[in-house]
């Protein structure tokens, strides 16, 4: 008798079974590429950042420098191993001619360096350290991803000719993410090329102890030594090279535990069809004194096989998929050289998910042990009906057409049944909608404001050499017709003086802040000389709130602030801080940036043109452009997960509505026969299925969506906190949010229920009825 | 007499073990308005498999039904769910009921199909019919909050809601006791005393008794047919004996 119930229960339920098969074979995938990934990742990092000898500590510094105080300092501090003061000869981005493609339009400082000689090396794609012989030009990885230049490409610096011999990895620099990006020449090369720009210096420690870190940024900084510039340590490079992959990792995680989700509910809902249909059968079992546990053991063991070749299948899966996912870190990062390690953890995570499964199909069971054996054979249905759903009669309904009706009472009379099929639909509708806020919150103009930068339409930025020049700029934009507004921002170095009596660097933004509002977390921004708001990461790590004073140090001069508000800030490393009180001491002058807004905005290309002609020592951007390069890549990565979201909740929802509905249509074949032997039509009765799915598909959109709102939001929150914004809500597009994507939700369900549900015509009465 | 249903020369067959089985060898039988007719035969003699021909709930391989001058060969899906709804009522042997629903819904389901304006008089049409049958005060049950013949009754209940020309019945008091039977067939009676036609299955002699005609049926042929006179409860007894004359005399 157990045979014959699995066998029919397999014959009958090829699709499920099928199907359920995929989903675990797909979740598997899944946590055993993530596995894969993450350690491959990981590793290659390590032995990127490893053979390039990255420094643990990088203070990037424009202005004299005092190289005798700095080798010093590095000779008396017991922890360094290595000191190194780098050159990097940036040059305009018009300077630079990659084959065809000019860098102009580039807002990466792009900059020139040679080999170093002790660390910090700049390595070829085979992970060597690169020796540039005369006329060879190593570029960056992330233009050969951008497709801007080609091995062989001739290339034309400043007037001097290179051939392209290659691309570098650049252990501090290869993320998009970080501002600067280093091309490398040979020596005598550089030396040509050295009058041509202006050089910032790359002032660079390897420590003997890279833990005591802390200890060593605040004895650096303490010194007073050149930090005219952002300071970087190692485990901000190890992030900012990771983040992106990282990123990438983390969402497959979170696909997979949506999709292992769906396959419970999947095998939930299969063994709950089951029970009911096999109600009297398992009654009768009980009856004539078979134990439950041996009718468990069938479906276990059914569940172990299911199980065991969707894992196998997923692993394979993960195997290909493998190659084309790890192009990236090998590209950006090399080789690892933990790949069979990486494997290995990818098999564990597979088990992990094969046992789980077993579990989950060991809880549903339970079930079995409710059912009432005389119950079963004297009615073959089980009794627990719902008591609020009793309440809805046919005899009382005025409102809906007859179909609509006995839809929506047979939803709300096997909640437990449909609560599965909501479930997948909720998370097919989250699965929309947080990707789809995220890309419309991340590429409206508002977001900016999360990023640091106020709503305007220009940022002209010099650095802190060409102070002096600053006045004639503001002149020109004084007398500038197509300027509304602008505002002059200088960020200056200041020692905060800390609770226990030590000093740290910070970069305090000093203007009107007035003119161009960013949002605030938490109070509002400066406005009295006394007072300072901090972003968020400064504010974390210098353990300050909103009320607290900080206190400012300045030629040995102390000055008390309020702390009045808290900002998100992306820029810079994320380490800033805003105040409105004067200071006229332009030694101490890191950069200035002077934000711009226009009266008509098409005339941004023109004015940028134009005040990069003028002024040629200043960087002028298109704050869109800014924004586009420095997020755009993460912003497409989005919008491509969005739209592949789409497809894949569309393509859950219809495999999982047809499944759903076949087998309810199989289950209640009996009543279907009854209601047609009583004169319902094949239209009546696919109107009532529609009206299940419908229903439940609606309400599964309406949680859906709430939960996207709430749960979803933090979720993407803290994607977006890693870059140093805090508080974050999603600017929801309700056109897409609450209209197209729930009518796509809608069509899915309905296409695949008609489509499913067809074959009532099918279901022939006397078969069904006849004794 | 207007003629209900016509069924002409009806084959029909099943398929088993890849082979086709002739279920219905070319029958060919003419209802009544009005009449009363029962249908016996052995088990497995094709007496269901006429009476689902016959309301067109089963397609024919061929001959011809026709109902109320509509050959059903040409009638579309819809128009047969209509015929269904409106023309006739039925009653199974099991209960045919909705689980989902109780006992008034269960009922009213086949009028409020068409009928979604007038519910208040559909609900009262059914409750003078579950008065008329006996079963008053069941509304809100569930159907397995009530005994067989209570659930039977309600399903005749049903099959009355829409004012049918005819009442189909296979086996309608199969599982019920003989009382219960009894009482089965004072109701069908009473329906047939308002001029609807009805038409049983049975292997019981008692309930083929009440009838005015009976058609024996064997191996998916109508072998015999006997009709009796207007039901009198003085006469039940002669009646039996002649039904069972009549069996015992074409054996089955
Ligand atoms: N849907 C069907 N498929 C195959 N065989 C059937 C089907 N319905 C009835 N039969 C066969 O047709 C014959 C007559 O059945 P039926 O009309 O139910 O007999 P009765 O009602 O007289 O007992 C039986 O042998 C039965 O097995
Ligand atoms: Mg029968």
């Amino acid at each position: 008798m157990y045979n014959r119930i699995i066998r029919n229960d397999m014959v009958k339920s090829k699709a499920v079974t099928l199907t359920t098969m995929i989903f675990i074979a797909a979740a598997a995938m899944l946590v055993s590429l993530a596995a894969i990934l993450a350690v491959n990742l990981s590793s290659a990092l390590d032995t990127m950042m490893t053979k390039a000898k990255t420094p643990h500590f990088m203070q990037m510094h424009a202005g004299e420098l005092d190289t005798e105080r700095l080798q010093t300092f590095a000779k008396e501090n017991s922890n360094v191993e290595e000191f190194q003061v780098v050159e990097f000869l940036n040059l305009e981005g018009s300077e630079i001619t990659l084959g065809e493609n000019t860098l102009a339009a580039s807002v990466q400082d792009n900059g020139f360096s040679t080999q170093n000689k002790q660390f910090d090396y700049l390595l070829d794609l085979d992970g060597n350290i690169i020796n540039a012989a005369d006329g060879e030009l190593y570029v960056p990885i992330s233009y050969k991803q951008d497709n801007l230049a080609e091995v062989g490409d001739r290339a034309v610096i400043a007037g001097k000719e290179f051939i392209v011999a290659g691309f570098l990895r650049d252990s501090q620099m290869n993320s998009t993410l970080s501002a600067s990006k280093r091309f490398l020449v040979s020596e005598g090369d550089y030396k040509e090329l050295r009058s041509l720009g202006y050089i910032e210096y790359l002032i660079e420690f390897r420590l003997k102890d890279p833990s005591k870190i802390g200890a060593f940024e605040t004895a650096y900084s303490t010194k007073g030594l050149n930090a005219n510039g952002p300071t970087v340590t190692y485990s901000l490079f190890k992030m900012m090279n990771g983040i992106s992959d990282g990123m990438m990792i983390g969402v497959i995680l979170l696909v997979s535990g949506l999709v292992v989700a769906i396959s419970f509910m999947c095998i939930r809902f299969t063994l709950l069809a089951k029970m009911e249909e096999d109600y009297r059968e398992i009654g009768v079992m009980k009856a004539i004194g078979l134990r439950v546990s041996d009718i468990k053991k069938i479906y276990i063991a059914k569940y172990a096989v299911i199980a065991t070749v969707g894992s196998i299948l997923g692993f394979i899966l993960s195997l290909f998929l493998k190659e084309k996912m790890l192009e990236n870190i090998r590209l950006y990062m090399g080789q690892s050289d933990q790949s069979a390690n990486a494997i290995l953890l990818g098999i564990i995570g597979i088990i992990l998910i094969f046992f789980s499964i077993l579990i989950f199909v060991n809880n549903v069971l339970r079930g079995f042990r409710k059912i009432s054996a005389s119950e079963a054979i004297r009615f073959g249905t089980s009794q627990d009906r719902n008591r609020k759903a009793k309440r809805l009669t046919l005899s009382r309904n005025k409102l809906w057409n007859t179909n609509i009706f006995l839809g929506m009472k047979d939803v709300l009379s096997r909640k437990r049944l449909y609560i599965t099929m909501l479930l997948v639909l909720v998370i097919a509708s989250f699965i929309i909608m947080v990707p789809q806020n995220l890309y419309n919150t991340i590429s409206s103009k508002s977001f900016i404001q999360y990023m640091g930068i106020g709503n305007y339409d220009l940022r002209i930025q010099t650095t802190g050499i060409d102070v002096k020049d600053v006045p004639k700029m503001v002149d020109a934009l004084k007398l500038d017709s197509d300027v509304s507004s602008y505002a002059v921002l200088t960020t200056k170095s200041f020692q905060v003086k800390m609770d226990d009596g030590s000093e740290e660097n910070l970069k305090v933004e000093l203007g009107d802040h007035s003119i161009f509002p960013i949002a605030y977390t938490e109070g509002r921004a400066p406005e009295a000389d006394n007072e300072i708001a901090l972003s968020k990461i400064n504010a974390d790590e210098l353990g300050k709130q909103v009320g607290d004073i900080l206190t400012l140090v300045k030629d040995g001069e102390e000055r008390s602030f309020t702390m009045i508000g808290i900002y998100s800030d992306i820029t810079n490393g994320g380490k800033t801080a805003k105040a409105v009180f004067t200071d006229d001491d332009e030694a101490t002058v890191i950069w200035t940036i002077i934000p711009v807004s226009l009266s008509d905005h098409s005339h941004v290309e023109q004015v940028v043109n134009e005040y990069t002609d003028a002024f040629p020592f200043a960087k002028v951007s298109d704050i869109e452009e800014f924004v586009t390069q420095t997020l755009g890549s993460i912003i497409s990565a989005v919008e491509m997960g969005s739209y592949a979201s789409i497809a894949i909740a569309l393509v859950i929802t219809i495999l999982i509505t047809s499944l759903f509905m076949n087998m309810l249509l199989a289950k209640d074949k009996y009543q279907v026969a009854v209601m047609k032997a009583f004169g319902f039509t094949n239209t009546d009765i696919q109107l009532q299925y529609i009206t299940r799915s419908v229903f439940v598909s609606i309400i599964g959109i309406v949680i859906g969506t709430l939960l996207a709102n709430t749960i979803g939001e933090k979720l993407a929150g803290l994607v977006i906190s890693s870059f140093g914004a805090s508080t974050f809500s999603f600017t929801v597009d309700p056109l897409d949010s609450y209209l197209f994507s729930p009518l796509m939700m809608i069509g899915a369900t309905l296409f695949a229920t008609v489509f499913t549900t067809w074959r009532t015509g099918k279901i022939n009465i006397s078969e069904n009825i006849k004794e | 007499m207007k003629k209900i249903i016509i069924g002409e020369n009806i084959v029909k067959s099943f398929r088993k073990l890849n082979e086709e089985h002739n279920v219905l060898n070319g029958v060919s039988v003419e209802i009544n308005k009005g009449e009363f007719v029962s249908l016996m035969g052995p088990s497995g003699s094709g007496k269901s498999t006429l009476m689902f021909a016959l309301s067109g709930m089963d397609v024919v391989n061929s001959g011809r039904v026709i109902i109320n001058g509509k050959d059903l060969a040409t009638a579309s899906e819809n128009e047969l769910s209509d015929i269904r709804r409106k023309t006739m009522g039925f009653v199974f042997q099991q209960p045919t009921m909705l689980k989902n629903l109780n006992i008034l819904d269960n009922i009213i389901l086949p009028s409020v199909r068409d009928n979604q304006k007038n519910k208040t008089e559909i609900v009262k049409k059914a409750k003078s019919i579950m008065k008329r049958v006996g079963i008053t005060g069941l509304e809100d049950r569930d159907i397995t909050e009530v005994s067989g013949g209570q659930l039977q009754r309600a399903g005749i209940c049903r099959a009355l809601m829409n004012n049918p020309e005819i009442i189909f019945g296979d086996e309608p008091t199969g599982s019920l006791n003989s009382q219960s039977s009894q009482e089965m067939m004072d109701l069908f009676s009473e329906i047939n005393n308002n001029c609807t036609a009805v038409m049983l299955v049975t292997h019981d002699a008692k309930v083929a008794a009440r009838t005015e005609r009976i058609l024996f049926m064997r191996d998916g042929e109508i072998i015999s047919e006997c009709r009796l006179p207007k039901f009198e409860a003085k006469d039940m007894d002669d009646r039996v004996e002649e039904v069972m004359v009549k069996m015992r005399e074409i054996g089955i």
